[in-house]
C-alpha cells in the first residue's frame, strides 16, 4: 500500500518537474513535439529505473556499510555515465530503430539533474530497494507525464500569436508555472 | 605512449588524487557533523522534557523513537517520543514530551516539514498551534477542536487546535501523534518500559 | 611562436571584458539559460539564493582553475569523465564543509548543494572555456559567470520572498497592509516569475541591440 501511494505521490503530487524542479533543461528543450516528448520521457523513465537499482545498491552495499557517504555525490554521477553509455550501447545493438527513437536523447540525459536528483532523492529518504524502484518508475512517469502535457500545450502555442520576447523559454516557464498550479490541486490525496 | 595508455594513466590520477581529496575532505567533517545530528536531537528532547539533562534511547523502530530524559540526579522526568508520518505535502517529523505514566503529553515541536509556506507550515508557529500543546490527557487519543480556538481554555484538555486554513496538516500532525500514542501503549503492555522508572512523577 | 602583430589582430576580450559578460550579455541564467533547476528551486528567499550561489562559485572558480591547470594533459575522449570527476570532488567539499558548519543552511537547501555536480553553467563553462584559455581568464571568467548567478539567484529570490513572505532575507519589508502572495512561494509562482524575467532580459536586449537576438531554445 505503502509503494502506491509512493507511486502516485511521485507521479502526480510531488511531481518530478512541476514540484521539485528537476529536469528542466530537457522539459523546455525536448518539449516542443510529443513525440520526441514521449520518446525523450520514456528514455528517462527507463534510465531513472536502472539508476535506482545500481544506485541503492551501491549506497547501501558499499557506501553505507564502510561509512563512505561523502562518495555519494562522486560514485553516483560516475555510475550514471557509465550507466548512460552502456544503455546507449546496449539499444544500439539490441533494436536500432528504437536506438534512432531514443539513441539521441540519452547523452542529454547524462547531465542533466533529473537522473541525479533521482539518486540523491532515494539516498536522502532512505528508502528501502523496493520503494527506490517504484521512486525510480513513478519519477520517470511524472517527468513524461509533465513532459508531454506541455509538448501538446506548446503545439498549439506554435499557432497562436505570441509576443516576441516571450516566445521560447518565456512563454514555456509560465505555461509550467499554470501547470504546476494546477498539479497543487493533487496535494492532500494521500 | 599510446592514446590507450595515456587515458588510462590520466583518468587513474585523476581518480586517485580527487580521492585523496574526498577522503581527507570526509575525514575532516565526519566528527563534526554526527555531533551537529547529536545536538540537533538532544536540543529537541530538553525542549519537549524540560529540566532535562541527560537522556537515552530506549527504543527504536522505524519512524519512532523513545527517549528518556533525566535530571542530574536519574530521576526520570518524561518520554521524549520522536516519530514522523505523512503530513499534506511530505514528511512531517516531530518529537513530543509525554510524562512516565503515559497519561500528560506537555510539549510537542516539529522537527521538518515541508507544508505549504504560509498555512500549513503554521504548524511549526508557537502562537497558532504549538502552544496548544501544553498539559495535554494523552490516556486516550487526542481530537481536533474545530474551528480554530484562540485560547488554551477554549479547548477540553484532550483536544488541540486546529489553524485556520491548514486542517488538513492540523489533522496529520493530529493523526501521527495518536498513532505513536497507540504503539507506546503496546510497547508498555509488553512490558518494554518500567524498570528505568526511578519516579519523579 | 606568434609575432606580436599577429598577436594584435587576434581578437581577445580584455580583462574586464573576461569578466563583464558573464552579468549580462552571456549571463547563465538569463541568457544562457543554464542552471534553472537550482535557480527556481533555491529561489523561495534569499538566504538560501545567495547560500547556493556562493557554493556554486565555489565549484565554479575551483573547478575552472583546475582545468585550466591541466587541460594540456586530458586526452580529449576522456575530458568530460575527468571534469565530472573534478567537479563532483568539490562539490562534495562544499557540501560536507556546509553541512558540518551551517546545517540549517544545508537543511533548507537540501539536495540541491549536490546536485550543483549537474549543473549545466560548471560542466558547460570547463568545456567552453577553461579547456580552452589559460589559468588566468579562466578564472575571471568563472568570476564573472559566478557573479551573474548570484545575480540572478538575487533577483528572482528577491521578488518571491517579499512578495511572497513579505520580508527579505528573513526581516519584515512590507507593511502589516500586505497579504502574501503565497503562490509566489510555491513552484508555480518560481516559473512564471523566472518566465517573464526572461522575457523582459530579452526584452531589453532587443531593444539595445540593432539586429535580431537569436534565441537558444
Amino acid at each position: 500500500m505503502e509503494l502506491v501511494l509512493l507511486f502516485i505521490s511521485a507521479v502526480l503530487i510531488n511531481n518530478y518537474i512541476l514540484h521539485y524542479f528537476l529536469g528542466i533543461c530537457p522539459f523546455l528543450g525536448v518539449s516542443k513535439k510529443i513525440d520526441s516528448a514521449v520518446s525523450m520521457g520514456l528514455a528517462v523513465t527507463f534510465v531513472m529505473t536502472i539508476t535506482a537499482v545500481f544506485t541503492w545498491m551501491i549506497n547501501h552495499w558499499i557506501l553505507i556499510p564502510y561509512n563512505l557517504d561523502y562518495l555519494q555525490i562522486v560514485s553516483f554521477i560516475l555510475v550514471i555515465a557509465s550507466l548512460v553509455q552502456l544503455v546507449e550501447m546496449f539499444i544500439r545493438k539490441i533494436s536500432l530503430p528504437l536506438y534512432q527513437a531514443l539513441g539521441i536523447y540519452l547523452p542529454l540525459i547524462t547531465t542533466n539533474c533529473a537522473i541525479m536528483g533521482l539518486a540523491l532523492l532515494s539516498a536522502l529518504n532512505n528508502y528501502s530497494f523496493a520503494k527506490a524502484v517504484v521512486f525510480g518508475v513513478g519519477s520517470g512517469l511524472g517527468f513524461t507525464l509533465a513532459i508531454v502535457l506541455m509538448a501538446g500545450i506548446r503545439e498549439q502555442l506554435d499557432l497562436a500569436d505570441v509576443p516576441e520576447s516571450l516566445k521560447g523559454a518565456g512563454i514555456a516557464l509560465i505555461v509550467a508555472g499554470i501547470m504546476a498550479l494546477a498539479f497543487l490541486g493533487f496535494s492532500g490525496m494521500i | 605512449m599510446s592514446l590507450s595508455s595515456r587515458m588510462i594513466i590520466v583518468l587513474t590520477s585523476v581518480g586517485i588524487i580527487s580521492g585523496g581529496f574526498l577522503v581527507s575532505v570526509g575525514h575532516l567533517t565526519k566528527d563534526r557533523i554526527r555531533l551537529n545530528k547529536q545536538m540537533q536531537i538532544e536540543d529537541a528532547i530538553v525542549s519537549v522534557v524540560p529540566g532535562t539533562s541527560s537522556s537515552q534511547k530506549l527504543y527504536e523502530e522505524k519512524d519512532f523513537i523513545v527517549y528518556t530524559g533525566k535530571d542530574n540526579n536519574g530521576n526520570l522526568l518524561g518520554y521524549a517520543i520522536y516519530t514522523s508520518g505523512t503530513g499534506f505535502q511530505d514528511k512531517i517529523e516531530l518529537m513530543y514530551g509525554i510524562n512516565p505514566s503515559l497519561t500528560i503529553i506537555n510539549c510537542l515541536t516539529i522537527l521538518e516539514q515541508k507544508e505549504t509556506p504560509g498555512l500549513g507550515a503554521k504548524i511549526t508557529d508557537k502562537e497558532s498551534f504549538l502552544n496548544y500543546w501544553e498539559n495535554r490527557d494523552s490516556s486516550g487519543s487526542l481530537s481536533l477542536h474545530k474551528p480554530a480556538a484562540s485560547s488554551l481554555e477554549e479547548l477540553s484538555q484532550a483536544e488541540i487546535n486546529t489553524i485556520t486554513g491548514a486542517t488538513i496538516s492540523s489533522e496529520k500532525v493530529l493523526q501521527i501523534v495518536n498513532l505513536s500514542l497507540e504503539q507506546l501503549r503496546s510497547l508498555k503492555k509488553d512490558g518494554k518500559f518500567g524498570s528505568e522508572e526511578k519516579d519523579a512523577n | 611562436m606568434v609575432s606580436s602583430e599577429a598577436r594584435k589582430k587576434m581578437p581577445t576580450k580584455s580583462i574586464a571584458q573576461e569578466y563583464i559578460k558573464g552579468l549580462w550579455k552571456e549571463n547563465p541564467v538569463f541568457r544562457q539559460l543554464l542552471g534553472l533547476c537550482p535557480t527556481l528551486a533555491v529561489s523561495n528567499a534569499v538566504i538560501n539564493g545567495i547560500a547556493m550561489g556562493l557554493a556554486t562559485s565555489f565549484v565554479l572558480i575551483f573547478s575552472s582553475i583546475v582545468v585550466a591547470s591541466i587541460k594540456k594533459l586530458i586526452p580529449s575522449q576522456v575530458r568530460i569523465a575527468c571534469y565530472i570527476v573534478i567537479i563532483a570532488t568539490f562539490v562534495t567539499m562544499a557540501d560536507r564543509f556546509l553541512q558540518a558548519f551551517f546545517p540549517p543552511i544545508s537543511k533548507s537547501l537540501g539536495p540541491y548543494i549536490p546536485l550543483i555536480v549537474v549543473n549545466c553553467i560548471i560542466l558547460g563553462r570547463q568545456e567552453a572555456f577553461s579547456s580552452k584559455n589559460s589559468v588566468g581568464r579562466s578564472l575571471i571568467d568563472a568570476l564573472g559567470m559566478s557573479t551573474g548567478f548570484i545575480i540572478a539567484l538575487l533577483i528572482l529570490s528577491s521578488i518571491r520572498e517579499i512578495l511572497g513572505a513579505g520580508t527579505f532575507l528573513g526581516h519584515q519589508v512590507m507593511g502589516a497592509w500586505f497579504k502574501p502572495w503565497i503562490i509566489m512561494m510555491l513552484p508555480p509562482g518560481a516559473f512564471m516569475t523566472l518566465g517573464i524575467l526572461l522575457a523582459l532580459a530579452l526584452f531589453i536586449e532587443s531593444k539595445t541591440k540593432k539586429k535580431t537576438v537569436k534565441r537558444t531554445v
